[in-house]
């Protein structure tokens, strides 16, 4: 099953989701076709009028760029997932989830599409790490 | 042409005793078509993914529970991103806060495969009267 992480390009997350047999969703699989892809213009990492309208399609025009920048990237992600697992408080300087608005909008999203959701926490400590795991592994067993 | 090739960073968490260097001399002993890069934190290879994919499964043997990875996006010394070249680095931030946690997930890993339950988590209760009262009795004085 595809299932869609957030943060979307976090490593352990990544991880736990190939080595319980599913297919992560992650942001560096579409930042990978955007800066090798050759029909986009150089420099690649500019937006196109492609992603405007996408972005678009997921939050009003009223809402700030970043927001819809983003969603523009992670929403057909979302469409695509079939399951999610959220990992909250990342710290602030993650880059992409650096927008907490973003975040709520994409666990709306999420809960809008009503697929199985698991919110786990960042492990603070060994007992924290082993609850998280097992919950990772239950969800991800589940799913088959 | 993505579809085809694929880069991955392979990260060795702070616990295990396998070193960047040695798993580099190990991918390069497995003789496959790829690009590896010896970094910091582990590795990154590039090539075709079944190669790709071949290598990774033989690498995560050497420590499968502190062995971890995930795709990269952008090629390996891609000058956007490439130190040598003076690129920036926006998600370093990320992974060396998740290289750290990933002694944690290891041992939630390793508790894993030998079948221990995870303790559920202390409930936070409400401080009893006479202990409030001696806080106050303590902070008066």
């Amino acid at each position: 099953m595809k299932v869609f992480i957030v943060p979307p390009n976090s490593l352990i997350l990544y991880d736990l989701v190939e080595r319980f047999g599913h297919e992560p969703l992650s942001v560096m699989k579409v930042i990978g076709e955007r800066v090798t892809g050759l029909e986009i213009d150089s420099p690649p990492l500019n937006v196109t009028p492609e992603d405007v309208k996408k972005g678009l399609k997921y939050a009003g025009v009223e809402v700030p760029s970043g927001i819809r920048g983003r969603l523009a990237v992670w929403g057909p992600l979302i469409e695509q997932a079939e399951a999610a697992i959220v990992m909250e408080d990342p710290p602030y300087s993650f880059g992409c989830v650096g927008c907490y608005r973003t975040n709520e909008m994409v666990k709306y999203l999420l809960r809008k599409k009503g697929i199985p959701m698991l919110e786990v926490a960042y492990p603070q400590d060994e007992e924290d790490a082993k609850r998280m795991v097992s919950k990772v592994k239950e969800f991800l067993v589940g799913l088959k | 042409m993505q579809s085809e090739n694929e880069t991955r960073m392979i990260v060795i968490a702070p616990t295990s005793e396998v070193t960047p260097d040695q798993m580099v001399r190990f991918v390069h002993s497995l003789a496959r078509p790829l690009t590896i890069k010896e970094t910091c934190y582990g590795a990154m290879i590039e090539g075709k993914k079944d190669d790709v994919m071949f290598v990774l499964r033989e690498v995560r043997k050497l420590d499968p529970n502190r062995i971890f990875s995930k795709i990269r996006g952008f090629p390996i010394g891609d000058t956007r991103r490439c130190r040598a070249h003076h690129g920036s680095r926006p998600g370093f931030t990320q992974l060396e806060k998740e290289w750290k946690d990933l002694s944690l997930v290891e041992k939630g890993l390793s508790s894993l495969e030998r079948g221990e339950r995870a303790s559920e988590p202390k409930k936070k209760g409400r401080i009893p009267v006479n202990r409030l009262k001696k806080i106050v009795d303590e902070v008066k004085k």
